[in-house]
């Protein structure tokens, strides 16, 4: 008499793969076959939208070839890639980028968390706050970057003809240096404040309430309550949105292209910005192909550092 | 506890798979090898035209002119071929290069006619992009109705030397909306006569802005999109006596920042910059009218095809009928300086190489058609402005539009940009730099050596491994 089939164990994969096919399935196929054709469509469909565009977007990193004057790529190997790294221009974009990427992720992670934590103070309105404050959120960019242009207009807009009422004098948003891109970082934390608002608020009320009782009894200041229950709970899932963000930060591209085509020169032209006009300008491929690949490597790297001290900030 | 046995495809699959994709990718790569680098002839004579429905598509940017082309081409084409129809397609001006170009390089139109502007000439005839039409045109078109410089700016490749057009060179295109700059000046507040020369005008504009607080002297394109503050530079370059580059050595470096550039950077950042709004560092076509529609500019330059609106009522300030309107704006030629020089705008049409072999042909029967005297004649009635010397000459075209005697005056005063395959970099270049110096981002002279020196390296970079475009 063979031995009963036990009820658990602990590979609980392997007893799936050995269920007998249900009555009226084909003996050939198993769980497995099944399991694989219902998610190869979905695999077909990342493998040709997402991994090959990337493998091939990496090989012709490594040639000269360009989209428009067609003919035979040739491989240069590392030619396009020590020159992104040498040059001035990508260093300069670069730097740009990353005063927008830490004013604007800065400033949005400060208001974001201010307005979830006074709205976990609320009880009553609560839901439409937040419904209210996510609207700037389900707005296309374009259409943001859009009727911020008309608003910041130096002759026209709304902003200066507001200032103009307090009797201050009219600024000049968009076309110059410094306000150029203090206007991209407010537009883009206009938008996407609420996103952070959102993920923090989720942490706030996830807070148990038992911890404040026990502070209250205790006869703690709210400064205490927010300092060593708040926030050291909130935390870990606000720094995930602040990731989520400078990721999104780092790529910028549509407001660039509304908002100040990148002037005046080229203070406001992003990594992003730059990579479209080196593929769409000149169309050399090979080149925007690298570009792009460094920027992918520089996300995963410091996603990686990211996620190791967020990993790290749990274990503590 | 121990972990479950990971379950997933074996080695093999996953080094199939692999294998699968880099073949695909190599595949992928070589599909282009034997792709054709230089355009296709079109036949001289025109093939049999189709019988059968057919949509002749052009691609254009968005602006009067793509609207008055696709009404004026459905009202009087299809009286000769009923079974066509003519769609313009229309982009925003900034993604016009891009919507054209991405197509080429896929190789795959959805249009038959693109549009192109005259410095596009260079990149779409080096790809192969668009048929070459010499022979057509020789058998064709009446190329003695044209002034030679329009038919070699909106056709020839290799460029033709300014005003001049070399008979022995290869036609790409035939001309299709001609176009310069007007200067727009207010008759109420500097007087019905307008500046003649490049100084006056500035001085004009400046006692204008003076005399009418809340005015600018001056309003012109300083944008860094498209070619806006590129053309501005140009065209003060032109009167000052500069160059933008040599054409026989490919030499831009000490050409374009010579003595002349030079002055004309500074009179353009240090006289002209100072007479216009504040923050209008970013205004092109639109944002010049509407100033000028508004009545905040005592002087404007702008576009010809782009000033119709001005005209219009509804969309000014300055009167509630045409004739209010005209008692306040005069338009003329640009005033002049150590030359008359004016620039081209305008565009000419060609014949996509990836276009279906029967909409090539009703393309090429379109742009006979269009070229016919009495069709220039009836483009003009429409509000277009024609290039045949007779059409231009022509009481339909003259009488249409105040601005169009500017034009015919203008003709013999063009001079245009690069046309060279490396144009979009070339124009990208001085536009954000002559931006910058507008914008107080950039002194004008590191500007201007700046533009010249990128600008060298582009047209030296050919033979350069690696790092292309950036």
């Amino acid at each position: 008499m063979s031995d009963p089939v036990p009820l658990t164990t602990d590979h609980p994969g392997q007893v799936a793969s050995a269920t007998p096919p249900a009555p009226g399935r084909s003996r050939h196929l198993s769980d497995r076959w099944l399991a694989v054709a219902f998610i190869s469509p979905a695999l077909l469909l990342l493998l040709a939208m997402s991994v090959f565009p990337l493998l091939w977007a990496l090989y012709l990193s490594f040639t000269d070839y360009s989209a428009t004057r067609g003919g035979p790529a040739h491989f240069i190997w590392f030619g396009n890639y020590t020159a992104i790294l040498a040059s001035a221009q990508v260093h300069l974009r670069a730097l740009t980028t990353l005063i927008y990427v830490v004013g604007a992720v800065a400033l949005q992670t400060a208001l974001g968390f201010s307005i979830a934590y006074l709205i976990s103070r609320r009880t009553h309105g609560r839901g439409l706050l937040t419904t209210l404050f996510l609207v700037p959120m389900m707005l296309s960019p374009v259409v943001v970057g859009l009727f911020w242009r008309f608003m910041l207009d130096a002759q026209f807009g709304v902003i200066n003809s507001m200032l103009g009422s307090l009797g201050l004098g009219q600024v000049e948003w968009l076309t110059r240096q410094r306000t150029a891109l203090i206007s991209l970082i407010v537009v883009d934390t206009w938008q996407w404040t609420p996103f952070i608002m959102l993920i923090a608020l989720a942490g706030l009320t996830a807070v148990p309430k038992y911890l404040y009782e026990a502070a209250s009894i205790d006869r703690a200041s709210e400064w205490f309550r927010f300092r060593t229950i708040t926030l050291p709970l909130v935390w870990p899932l606000l720094l995930i949105a602040v990731l989520f963000r400078a990721i999104e930060a780092f790529r910028l591209f549509d407001l660039v292209y509304i908002l100040t085509s990148g002037g005046p020169g080229v203070s406001t032209e992003t990594l992003s910005f730059h990579v479209y006009k080196v593929a769409f300008l000149g169309f050399n491929t090979g080149t925007a192909s690298a570009y792009g690949i460094l920027m992918v490597l520089v996300v995963i790297v410091l996603t990686q550092l990211y996620l190791r001290y967020l990993n790290k900030l749990k274990e503590d | 506890m121990p972990y479950p046995k990971r379950i997933g495809p074996g080695r093999k699959v996953r080094l199939a798979t692999a294998a699968m994709l880099v073949a695909t990718t190599m595949a992928a790569c070589g599909q282009d090898d034997s792709a054709n680098s230089s355009a296709p002839k079109a036949p001289a004579t025109i093939p049999e035209l189709t019988k059968d429905p057919l949509t002749l598509s052009f691609i254009w940017f968005d602006w009067p002119p793509a609207h008055a082309l696709e009404a004026f081409a459905n009202a009087e084409y299809t009286k000769e071929r009923p079974n066509v129809t003519i769609k313009v397609k229309t982009v925003p001006n900034a993604n016009w290069h891009d919507a054209m170009f991405t197509q080429f390089a896929a190789h795959k139109t959805d249009f038959d006619i693109p549009i192109l502007d005259s410095q596009h000439i260079g990149e779409a005839v080096t790809n192969g992009n668009i048929l070459d039409i010499t022979d057509f045109v020789k058998k064709n078109i009446d190329v003695k109705a044209y002034n030679p410089y329009l038919l070699a700016a909106y056709g020839q490749y290799p460029q033709a030397e300014t005003g001049k057009r070399d008979e022995n060179a290869s036609l790409y295109g035939l001309p299709l909306l001609g176009d310069t700059w007007t200067m727009i000046y207010r008759k109420d507040l500097i007087g019905d006569k307008p500046p003649q020369t490049w100084d006056e005008m500035i001085s004009v504009a400046e006692k204008c802005q003076a005399d009418h607080p809340g005015v600018s002297g001056l309003a012109f394109h300083q944008a860094n999109g498209s070619d806006a503050a590129a053309v501005t530079y140009n065209t003060v370059n032109g009167i000052y006596g500069g160059n933008l580059w040599d054409a026989k050595t490919r030499k831009i470096e000490g050409v374009l920042n010579d003595a002349a550039g030079q002055e004309a950077m500074d009179v353009l950042v240090n006289k002209m910059k100072p007479l216009t709004a504040k923050g209008s560092g970013n205004w092109f076509i639109d944002e010049v009218n509407a100033a000028v529609a508004q009545g905040k500019a005592c002087i404007a330059f702008n576009w010809i095809a782009a000033s119709g609106g001005l005209l219009d009522p509804k969309q000014s300030t300055l009167g509630t009928t045409r004739e209010q309107i005209l008692d306040k704006l005069g338009f003329a030629t640009l005033p002049s300086g150590k030359t008359n020089l004016v620039p081209l705008g305008g565009m000419g049409m060609h014949v996509s190489a990836y276009s279906p072999k029967a909409n090539q042909a009703e393309a090429l029967n379109f742009m006979k058609w269009f070229e016919r005297a009495d069709i220039q004649k009836k483009w003009a009635a429409a509000g277009g402005v024609p290039s045949r010397t007779d059409a231009l000459a022509s009481p339909e075209f003259l009488n249409a539009g105040p601005f169009n005697q500017v034009y015919a005056d203008s003709v013999p005063r063009m001079r245009d940009m690069w046309n060279v395959p490396e144009y979009a970099r070339l124009v990208d270049i001085e536009n954000t730099n002559v931006n910058a110096a507008l914008n107080g981002a950039k002194k004008p002279k590191d500007a201007l050596d700046d533009i010249a020196r990128e600008q060298q390296s582009v047209l030296d970079s050919s033979g350069r491994k690696g790092g292309g475009g950036l």
